[in-house]
């Protein structure tokens, strides 16, 4: 029978682990997702998880490991935070060039300088273009079904890709929520026995990499972008599945809360989703008509879905717990792509977007007040003011 | 249950005509004529046999080998980056475990050989190497060494001889020595601090057989072990092909390479002269070393004189004098 | 969809099959300048020229107790020659030979 559990993401994300019973798992040490690697640790010394533990020398080796392990024909996973994730750079686009489709788990952490434990996710977001699945879990439960979910699509052999399972370091990965733990017989008939089409086995010899020439490195990358154009059927497909066997109501890409009648929304992803769905329900108390979407994949970016969603609002806040630096809007990361998939829309919603909860900070109901109200003049004028705001610094308004 | 991961025990051969038949690195790749690298690779494989897997962090022994798709690898063979051959390879072997484990692959633990240049091991290839050989993976770390990084226009290595010409290290006026350094000395750098390694050994492509015994040797022993290799490079050496085995010969009649097993503790050594013949006679057949003056020589033949004492044993080596500006 | 011409299609994550003998798309042969010729009366089969060759061009022919060169891949590096005990082997320029491999269709 499925058990309810309080656990923190961590914990429940090292639970998805288990079911989806990996076999090789890499660790080395740095806040927050440690605790996943801890659990993790403790199920493999007490015989609950027979897999190989190996401790990485640093986060490269974690992916190196894994790649290896993958390789070989083993479900691996590894995970890391912040700089660490950072580190391990250049692994990235050689495991997703070779359809290795392991998994790392990022529990968000502010880049350096100087040290800072906050979650902010940018060192996840930095690596979102070498052709790894990408999304970030809302709380617990998600970050439990995010693994599994994930798993499935990568491995799939429509898609063969590696997957980058997200969530906010301590709002989601310290701070315990409901999870519903699901029976064995349920995640074995969702997920499949791990199943590479090429392993590394002296009885089948194979040659994982050999160089090619320049005119044939279009081909390489038009394989992984074939791959991203067809993992959206995979995943709604999947995501199907999951409601079906596991009894959730998961939209694939997008999630709308409150928006019927709604004429501006926040766009937003991760932990301060939370926060932002009780802001939403309270300014709708006071007949402020606005609603929220919540991103589930940012690899592949849903273009259709995010242009049908917010197409119907009138203005659209984009909340952003990363930074790009000198980027087109002078903000974070996600107004780029709001605003491509807005592109071709006849009648296009206002957009803006709120630098919120980088370093860590957390963003209060106010700031989301603040955020609506900027909303509601940018409707009441039919403009923008300005393309970002950085939440709580701003010298007028 | 407890899964005997590697029974094999792959004999030693006598005689040159011992040496293996059966071809696992075969004709058709880049490397340059007269490969130091290349020969030490064919050697390699038919000691380990079909039950392998090479991998092959970035460096001539990918470039020139696997080349515009297609590799020289009858056995299964995976590129690696250049810093982290020994991680993916403890994966792979961790894979093993567990899929034997699970009974979700049959037989044994096969052969798993990083074949990783100078830089691949001991230079940006040393933090994963050295994790390798702590964490006692069960495979072979070989550094086949042509002392420097040639792939990339022969740019100087952590064990590029002192006085070598190089295109980070050209002789000048003020720099006549070209290269300042003294090499690192990897088996050592396994040997100091790995405590699950139990066997290194160098060897030589001049001594095919030794190389070949060495190799299965290394492979019998459960656990992670270490070769060095001397591949002679007729391009980043400057001397004619013909004389790769000729120069890596030399090498050891003048003590500028030893060869030596290091077995649980206990040194071995093999071919060592009764009398060295002076460095001059290996120096003057390579290019690389044509601008050297008597007192580099010199300081080279001081720094051979120490070392071939105790073989395998680190000298205390001069420390560079500053740049003269 | 995408159209990928035939010859510029590379394997899913450009994983390749293994040779079994020899890598017929790496053709070496033609970078020889010189060939080792062999004078079998002198060779009494020391066996240098098949181990010391870095392409395993060299092959020891059995049944008939003689070396074999593969001259497809010959590089011409003269290793062989340089390391046979009984000087069997001597060096030829290529292109006085009929057969001289001055050059293939496509280089690989």
């Amino acid at each position: 029978m499925p058990r309810e559990m309080m656990l923190s993401g961590c914990a429940a994300s090292a639970q998805a682990a288990k079911m989806a019973q990996v076999e090789v798992i890499c660790s080395y040490p740095i806040r927050p997702y440690t605790a996943i690697m801890m659990e993790l640790a403790k199920m493999v010394a007490n015989g609950e998880l027979d897999a190989e533990f190996v401790h990485g020398e640093g986060e490269h080796a974690q992916l190196s490991v894994v790649l290896g392990a993958a390789a070989a024909g083993a479900r691996a996973l590894t995970g890391s935070s912040g700089v660490g994730v950072t580190y391990a750079f250049e692994t990235y686009s050689p495991i997703a060039g070779g359809r290795i489709p392991l998994q790392m788990m990022i529990a968000d952490r502010a880049l350096d300088p100087p040290g800072d434990f906050g979650s902010e996710h940018t060192d996840a977001m930095s690596c979102r273009d070498q052709g790894w699945l990408m999304g970030w879990a809302e709380n617990p439960q998600e970050a439990f079904d995010n693994c599994l979910i994930n798993y499935r699509v990568g491995e799939d052999h429509r898609v063969l890709l590696p997957q980058f399972v997200c969530q906010d370091g301590y709002f989601v990965s310290h701070m315990p929520g409901k999870v519903v733990l699901p029976d064995q017989g349920q995640v074995d008939e969702f997920l499949p026995p791990y199943n590479l089409p090429h392993p590394l086995d002296p009885k089948r010899p194979v040659s994982h990499g050999p160089q090619i020439r320049p005119d044939q490195g279009t081909i390489m990358d038009l394989q992984r972008a074939q791959a991203m154009l067809d993992a959206p059927a995979v995943i709604r497909e999947v995501i199907d599945d999951f409601n079906r066997i596991f009894g959730r109501n998961y939209s694939p890409f997008v999630e709308e809360y409150m928006t019927d009648d709604a004429e501006m929304a926040f766009f937003i992803m991760g932990a301060h989703t939370m926060t932002a769905r009780h802001a939403v329900r309270h300014l709708r108390s006071q007949g402020v008509k606005i609603g929220l979407v919540k991103l589930r994949f940012v690899r592949p970016w849903p273009t259709q879905e995010v242009a049908e969603a917010l197409s119907k609002f009138k203005a659209v806040g984009v909340v952003e717990t990363s930074t790009s630096y000198g980027g087109a809007m002078r903000g974070g990361n996600l107004l780029h792509e709001v605003r491509a998939s807005l592109y071709e829309l006849p009648q296009r919603p206002l957009t803006t977007s709120f630098m919120a909860g980088l370093g860590g900070e957390m963003v209060p109901l106010k700031e989301f007040y603040y955020m609506a109200d900027i909303l509601s003049k940018a409707v009441k004028e039919g403009k923008t003011r300005k393309t970002v705001y950085w939440v709580g610094f701003e010298a007028e308004e | 249950m407890a899964v005997a991961l590697k029974t094999q025990n792959l004999p030693p051969i006598k005689l040159i005509r011992n040496v293996p038949k059966e071809e696992y690195y075969v004709p058709g790749h880049r490397t340059c004529a007269g490969c130091g690298p290349a020969l030490q690779y064919k050697l390699v494989a038919k000691a380990a046999g079909p039950n392998t897997i090479f991998l092959g962090p970035t460096g001539c022994m990918y470039v020139a080998n696997a080349s515009y798709l297609c590799t020289p690898y009858t056995v299964p063979w995976m590129h690696t980056q250049i810093t982290n051959g020994g991680a993916v390879a403890s994966g792979i072997e961790a894979a093993y475990r567990v899929l034997l484990r699970k009974g979700k692959r049959e037989g044994e633990l096969p052969n798993i050989i990083v074949m990783a240049g100078d830089g691949g091991s001991v230079d940006i290839g040393l933090q994963a190497m050295s994790a390798m050989m702590y964490r006692g993976h069960d495979a072979l770390f070989i550094c086949y060494d042509n002392e420097a990084y040639t792939n990339t226009g022969i740019q100087t290595s952590p064990t590029t001889p002192y006085g070598s010409n190089t295109t980070f290290t050209p002789p000048g006026s003020a720099i006549p020595e070209g290269k300042k350094l003294f090499p690192k000395d990897p088996p050592q750098l396994v040997i100091g601090g790995h405590p699950a390694v139990k066997y290194v050994a160098t060897a030589s492509v001049a001594y095919p057989v030794d190389l070949i015994n060495k190799v299965r040797k290394a492979l019998n022993v459960q656990g992670p072990t270490f070769l060095h290799i001397h591949c002679p490079c007729p391009k980043g050496w400057k001397f004619d092909a013909a004389k790769t085995i000729e120069v890596a010969r030399l090498a050891i009649e003048t003590g500028m390479w030893n060869m030596y097993e290091w077995e649980n503790g206990e040194y071995r050594y093999q071919f060592k002269p009764k009398r060295y013949k002076p460095v001059r006679e290996y120096l003057k057949l390579q290019g690389r070393f044509a601008h050297l003056a008597d007192v580099h020589v010199a300081k080279l033949q001081a720094f051979v004189d120490a070392k071939v004492k105790a073989p395998g044993i680190p000298v205390e080596t001069p420390v560079p004098t500053p740049p003269v500006h | 969809m995408f159209n990928i011409p035939k010859d510029k299609e590379v394997p899913l994550g450009c994983v390749t099959p293994a040779p079994v003998t020899e890598q017929p798309m790496m053709i070496t042969g033609n970078w020889r300048e010189y060939r080792p010729v062999l004078e079998p009366e002198k060779c009494d089969l020391c066996m240098n020229c098949v181990v010391f060759c870095p392409d395993a061009c060299f092959q020891l022919d059995e049944a008939e107790e003689m070396v074999v060169l593969n001259e497809k891949y010959c590089k011409g590096c003269n290793i062989c020659i340089n390391e046979c005990a009984t000087n069997a082997l001597t060096e030829a320029y290529e292109l006085d030979f009929e057969d001289g491999v001055v050059r293939l269709e496509t280089p690989f």
